[in-house]
Parts: C-alpha cells; structure tokens; sequence
C-alpha cells in the first residue's frame, strides 16, 4: 500500500484524469443500473404505464376554466341546499346552522332548554295520550318516569314532518287542556318520588310542619331543610303543602291556600284566559334555573285551574255568553301557533312554545334561533 | 528481453493493483456513496432520467409487457445512458471532486 501510494504520487495529470474518467464510467452505469432495476420492479408491479391514459379520458377530464363554474363544471354555489339531518331531533338543517343548533339541541353550556324541551314533549305526549283515550293509568303513571320521556321523544320525531296535523290537535288540545291538567297535581303527588310514596299521611303531615318540604323537579324529592330555608319561597312551601295535605291544610304556619283558591276562582273569561296562558307558559317555560321553583310553579299553576274547569269547557266549547272574548284570544291563540308550526317546519314543539308567548309582545328572536 | 514483459506485466499489476486500492479507499471513506448521490441528483435535474425512462417505456412496449428482464433493460438502456451522461455538462462537478479526492488520496 505504501509503495504503491508512493508510486501513485508520481503519477502525471493525464493518468489521473483516466482514473477519474474511469470511475465516472463507473458511477454513470451504476445509476443506469438503479434505474433499470427502478423501471424493472415499476413494470412488474403494474404502476409503470399509470400515468399514461388515453385521450378520451383526458378530454374527459379537462380542466374547466370558465367563470362561474369549478374546475370540474359544476356550478358551485349549490352549498345554500346543503342540509343536515340532527341526529337528536332528527330535523334537517342548514349546514351553516348546523353547529349552533346541535349545540342547542345536544345542550353544550346551558341546558335548561333542553330541560324544558324534555318536558314539553312529556306533557305534550300526556295530553295526547288522554285525549286518545281518557283516564289511562298506566301512560300517566310512566310521564314522569325516564321510560316514557324516551317514548315521549320518538313521537316528537315521529311528529315532526306534518306540522298542520300538530296544530289541529293542539287547537284540540285546548278544550282537553284543563281536563288532562286538572288530574296533573294528584298524579304529580303520588308519583312524585320514593320519599312521598313511602310516607304516611301522619308523617307527612309531621315532616312538613317541621321541614321546607318544596319538592325538586328533577330528583322528586323534598327539601329537608328548615321551615326558613333561604332555597326556597314561601309561596313554594305554601304551595307544596297544598298539594300534599289538601286545601284545608290550615293548620301549618303561614299556609293561606284556601284564601288563595277562592281569589282565583272568580269566573271571569278574560282573566281566566290569560291566567290559562300563563299556566302554559309556566309549564314549559326554561327560565326558571332554580329546579325546584320550576315545580312549584307548575304545581302552583295547575291548582286553580282544576276549580276552573266547568267554565273553561263552557268557554271554549260553546264560544258565546260571558267567554266570548277569550274565545277569540283561544281562536288567535291556536291560529298563531299553527302558522308558526308551519313556517318553523317540521319542529317539534315550536307551535306550544309560541301560544304562551302570545299575550307578551312577539319575540322574533326565537324563531331566528329555529330557523 | 525479458526484463521489458516483466516490467509490463508489474506495471500492468501496479496499475489494477492500484485502482483497487483506490476504489477501495473511495469506498472504506464514503466517498463512492457521496458522489453516486451527487451524480445521481444531477441527472434528475437535467432530466437524464426521464428521458431514459421515456426510452425505457419504448423498449418495454416493443418487447411486449410481460416478457421484460432485467438484462434486456440494462442491455438497452446502458449505453444509451452513458452516452446521454456523457454528453452532459455535468461531468465536470463530478470530475472536479473525483480528481480533488485522489489527490487527497495520493498526496
């Protein structure tokens, strides 16, 4: 090695350019080889001759160059018909709408709404069912129950395409409203959790003169706090131990239930409209984030109207004499609510939500929300 | 008289004696692999290798799709290719760094 390094240092430039020029050859044909190995496996494999396609295809697929058009031909501003399906509410939705409503729907953040929708559709499948087919135990006995919410959203579904329908049966509803209302309270309180099934009267009677007792709307338990519970109001209290206990429950501290059923029970159309209204209202109504006020507003509003039920009949069934005037608020009413149910498209319950939001001032928001 | 054929025939084993050492060396130092890679990416530049892939696409097509080998790629593309390189302006980048390292090598 050494000797031949010393001989190599004597060698003049031409031979080292030959050497050069050998190993060049040399490089040049081992990339030759690489590519014939390269093209070899390619043809073997298939993918050799891929990018080569005949002329009808490529004329096929020309690039399209003309204005208004994509590369492809096709018009592109067909993205306002793209729709959604919800997959909760099973309503079809604009694309660009589609986030803030699943958002709505699937309740990110608050979810009162959702609350509220649930029970919209609970008392809806309630009155529907005891308009079919009265005094059924069984489907009452399951409306508070998870079992018959579930029911309760596959008929909204099942509701949703044919609003007009929905709105007949809601202009149906209004006479039976009272009806199935009316037998709400006593199934509210038999049904309304393990701590009322499981006392005696004696011990109810005991608990609530020492216990706030406002039962929770969603857990359907009472409140075992004090008689000051700061939680809750007075009226609340008032108005659970009316239910419990019955109207002649005077003998608890600051109970005036009677007093209190006789100011409603004054036969006036008008009033009684309204107070109907309300009572809608307060029965869907998601405003309320304390739980347990949301009950007793319920149950609050459910008490009058069972007195009120003969003059309600009258009202709306014969629409003449003294309920003439809230015949034609029931009339307004139920018009309303059908043309909002068809202009909302298939929503389930937008044409109830409207009814008590007629005697306020129109709120285009919510349906800007709908739509 | 005989000293010249023995002198030949050593120089001749010097020479092939020397151009293994030498390979040997561009090999054992990486330098091979450095200037293959070189080379190799500037016959891509200067499109060397397309059209050679264009010839080969011929050749593949005369000979029918299946009945391609390996030795009848090299045997065609080969001297077209090192006629091509050849011909090129980038023998001289190559040249440059080959003389630069024998040089090195030598010196």
């Amino acid at each position: 090695m050494k000797m031949e390094d010393m001989s190599l240092s004597g060698l003049d430039n031409t031979k080292l350019e030959a050497l050069a020029h050998d190993i060049y050859a040399d490089l040049v044909e081992d990339a030759c080889l690489g590519l014939c190995f390269e093209v070899h496996r390619a043809v073997k494999q298939g993918y050799f001759f891929l990018d080569e396609t005949d002329q009808d295809s490529m004329k096929d697929f020309e690039i399209v160059d003309q204005p208004g058009v994509d590369i492809f031909g096709q018009v592109y501003n067909q993205w306002k018909n793209k729709e959604c399906v919800c997959p909760n509410c099973n309503r079809s939705i604009a694309a660009s709408r589609f986030a803030p409503h699943l958002e709505k729907c699937l309740g990110m953040g608050r979810n009162s709404s959702r609350i509220a929708n649930r029970r919209i559709a609970s008392s809806n499948n309630m009155s529907k069912s005891e308009s079919d087919q009265e005094d059924n135990d069984d489907i009452n006995d399951n409306d508070w129950s998870y079992g018959s919410e579930k029911k309760a959203k596959k008929r909204k579904s099942d509701k949703n395409p044919n609003s007009p329908r929905r709105s007949k049966s809601l202009k149906h509803k209004n006479g039976e409203h009272s009806n199935s209302v009316s037998s709400d309270p006593y199934k509210y309180a038999y049904n309304s959790g393990i701590s009322y099934e499981t006392l005696g009267p004696e011990e109810l009677r005991s608990l609530l003169t020492t216990q706030c007792g406002v039962m929770s709307e969603h857990t359907k338990k009472m409140c075992t706090r004090s008689l000051r519970c700061p939680q809750h109001t007075d009226e609340q209290r008032r108005t659970v131990r009316v239910f419990l206990l019955g109207p002649a429950a005077s003998s608890l501290p600051d109970v005036d239930g009677v007093v209190e059923n006789d100011g409603y029970d004054v036969p006036d159309g008008q009033a009684l409209m309204s107070r109907l209204q309300w009572d809608g209202s307060s029965d869907i109504s998601p405003s309320d984030s304390a739980s347990s006020k949301a009950s007793t507003n319920n149950s609050d509003s459910k008490k009058p109207k069972k007195k009120k039920k003969p003059s309600l009949g009258l009202n709306s069934g014969t629409c003449g004499g003294p309920g003439s005037g809230s015949c034609a608020a029931v009339g307004a009413g139920t018009t309303g609510s059908g043309g909002g149910g068809s202009s909302q498209g298939s929503l389930g319950l937008p044409s109830r939500k409207k009814k008590p939001k007629l005697p306020a001032p129109p709120t285009p928001s919510i349906y800007d929300d709908m739509n | 008289m005989w000293s010249q054929p023995r002198a030949f025939r050593v120089n001749m084993s010097k020479e092939s004696q020397m151009r293994a050492a030498i390979n040997q060396k561009l090999i054992e130092m990486g330098e091979r692999e450095r200037l293959k890679e070189l080379l190799r990416a500037k016959l891509i530049e200067c499109g060397w290798k397309d059209q050679l892939k264009a010839h080969c696409k011929d050749v593949i097509r005369e000979k029918g799709f299946e009945h391609v080998t390996v030795e009848d790629l090299v045997a065609e593309i080969t001297p077209k290719g090192r006629g091509r390189a050849n011909i090129l302006v980038l023998k001289p980048d190559c040249f440059h760094c080959l003389t630069a390292f024998l040089v090195l090598t030598t010196v």
